[in-house]
């Protein structure tokens, strides 16, 4: 029975407990018993306060941390390192400086040795998907903010992983760029639909962007909270009385501080 | 129609006097410049000439006139290119041996613990070594010919170029890594597409600190031996007491070791063109 169940879910954590030990033997117990489904080709917003353990945990199913308790699985399998068919995009960039806007987006195709004409042309294509075209040659110090998280959206979609990693990716642009990204970032979603894990800690871009909602409680060792379904219409407006009486739900059952 | 367009004259005009103001003159840059280096060159030239200082400093103009004359003359089989020159020779050879040596010296370091752990502890008793304190060891062991002075400018930019080639690479943002393997690379991809170039601004860092500090080494080297360099002429002014050899030679290193600087700042374009460049000191 559990066997099937892991079928139509693209990623499944079962009991997930995450201690940290630090130099010496002080210990951090970031993570206690997470359970998350993730459907396939799923929006799925994991929202909660800073510090409860969010990073920790997609780190988890990118393979970049090993559980210390619980297991993740990708398509019933036990992800057990990172691998191209996750990709991951992070709230600092991590952009290649060296490398141009076309020589970041070409790095994974690159690093699957594909050859160099198909390279050049899914990077070409993603950067066109992302509405970076024109700026191939620029470095990432010449790109704004918001550009610099288009480029590393479409680095990751390039690699074309099954699933999309997004750990709180607009947290340093402005208001206004942000939700400008968002929409961007629903566009593209729509445009080559992904399973995707969005992280975040803003309430409005969790229901902007979520088929689901799962929450996380704050204070450490970070819990999972109830999960919410959003099932109105896109696009969305924060304005929407469907949005506002969702939104006054989830504050109402969380300690999120809003 | 007509009013207008007088209208738009008059605002013109009054800009373009603006732009010739006493005020925006003072407020631009180039002018500064000019005024500052002029009064600088003006006042050396007082004090000297008034010899508030004693009769040990020479004008601008002897000085000016003194390069001029050495640039025609030889002194010790060479005129004044010549002995630029050779300086310049020493410190291309002994940068260049040490960068070649310490950069990947310290790459492999940052990358690998064991070879951190085999080279770490000598290294650290050298490192605190001021260069200036092998000059007698190595008159001993090379004499006073080229090698010892080669020898000198090893030891001096040995130093900076490990340390920054290593801390290049000790400070890169681990989540770049994490990058690359949830691309699909592997080890050898973390070092070639990130260890690498991200390391390279660092390494360039060094080689700037090392070039200085290799200029600093070869005077030393020349003033205490030579028949030939920047730094003996130096000592030939102070031998002979000609203020304006002095200070002409001392004029020379500056711009010579200036030219140097650029040289590498120059390598550094060519080979990090991501590189946001800041333009000042
Ligand atoms: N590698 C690590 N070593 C030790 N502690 C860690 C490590 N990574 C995260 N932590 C701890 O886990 C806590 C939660 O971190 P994180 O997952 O980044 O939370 P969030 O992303 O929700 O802000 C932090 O307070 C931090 O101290
Ligand atoms: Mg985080």
């Amino acid at each position: 029975m559990e066997k099937q169940k892991n079928v139509h879910n693209k990623i499944v954590c079962t009991d997930i407990g995450k201690t940290f030990i630090q130099k010496g033997t002080q210990q951090v117990h970031v993570l206690e018993k997470i359970s998350l489904e993730v459907h396939d080709n799923e929006f799925l917003v994991i929202l909660g306060p800073g510090q409860c353990g969010k990073s920790t945990l997609l780190r988890i199913i990118a393979g970049l941390e090993t559980p210390t308790e619980g297991q993740a699985f990708l398509d019933g399998k036990l992800i057990t390192g990172p691998g191209p068919d996750r990709g991951l995009v992070f709230q600092s960039y991590m952009l290649f400086a060296w490398r141009t806007v076309m020589g970041n987006v070409e790095m994974g195709p690159k690093l699957n040795g594909l050859p160099k004409k198909e390279c050049r042309e899914i990077a070409k294509h993603y950067i066109d998907l992302v509405g970076l075209q024109g700026f191939e040659k620029h470095y990432p110090h010449q790109l704004s903010g918001g550009m610099k998280q288009r480029v590393g959206i479409a680095r990751a979609y390039a690699n074309k992983p099954q699933v999309m990693l997004l750990d709180e990716p607009f947290g340093q642009l402005d208001a206004q760029t942000r939700l400008f990204m968002e929409k961007e970032t629903e566009r593209i979603w729509q445009t080559e639909k992904r399973t995707v894990v969005f992280v975040t800690n803003n309430i409005d871009e969790a229901l902007i962007l979520g088929d689901r909602i799962a929450t996380m409680t704050g204070k450490l060792p970070g819990k999972m909270g109830p999960v919410y379904k959003v099932d109105f219409e896109r696009p969305r407006e924060p304005t929407d009385m469907e949005f506002l009486k969702l939104r006054h739900q989830i504050t109402e059952a969380s300690e999120l501080v809003l | 129609m007509d009013t207008q367009s007088v209208a738009n004259e008059v605002i013109k005009s009054t800009r373009e006097k603006q732009a010739f103001s006493i005020i925006a003159l003072i407020r631009n840059e180039y002018f500064l410049y000019l005024v500052s280096s002029a009064a600088f060159v003006l006042l050396w030239h007082w004090v000297a000439k008034e010899q508030i200082l004693g009769k040990s400093l020479a004008t601008p103009y002897d000085v000016v006139k003194e390069l001029g004359r050495l640039m025609t003359i030889k002194l010790a089989g060479k005129n004044l290119f010549g002995h630029a020159w050779a300086s310049t020779q020493r410190i291309l050879i002994g940068f260049s041996l040490a960068a070649v040596v310490a950069i990947p010296l310290g790459l492999f370091m940052a990358l690998n613990r064991t070879v951190n752990a085999i080279v770490k502890p000598v290294f650290d008793l050298f490192k605190p070594m001021p260069p200036i304190a092998w000059i007698s060891i190595a008159i001993l062991w090379f004499g006073i010919g080229e090698p010892s002075k080669v020898f000198i400018i090893v030891i001096g930019t040995f130093v900076p170029c490990l340390l920054n080639s290593y801390n290049g690479i000790r400070l890169i943002e681990p989540e770049l890594y994490d990058v690359i393997r949830s691309l699909g690379g592997n080890r050898r991809h973390e070092i070639l597409q990130v260890s690498f170039p991200a390391a390279f601004p660092a390494i360039f860092a060094g080689l700037q600190i090392s070039l200085s500090i290799a200029w600093t080494c070869v005077l030393a080297a020349e003033l205490v031996s030579a028949r030939s360099g920047l730094g003996w002429i130096i000592v030939q002014g102070m031998k002979l007491t000609k203020p304006e050899l002095v200070i002409g030679g001392m004029l020379i290193i500056a711009l010579v070791a200036w030219l140097t600087t650029l040289l590498v700042s120059g390598l550094e374009r060519v080979l990090c063109p991501w590189k946001r460049h800041i333009e000042g000191l």
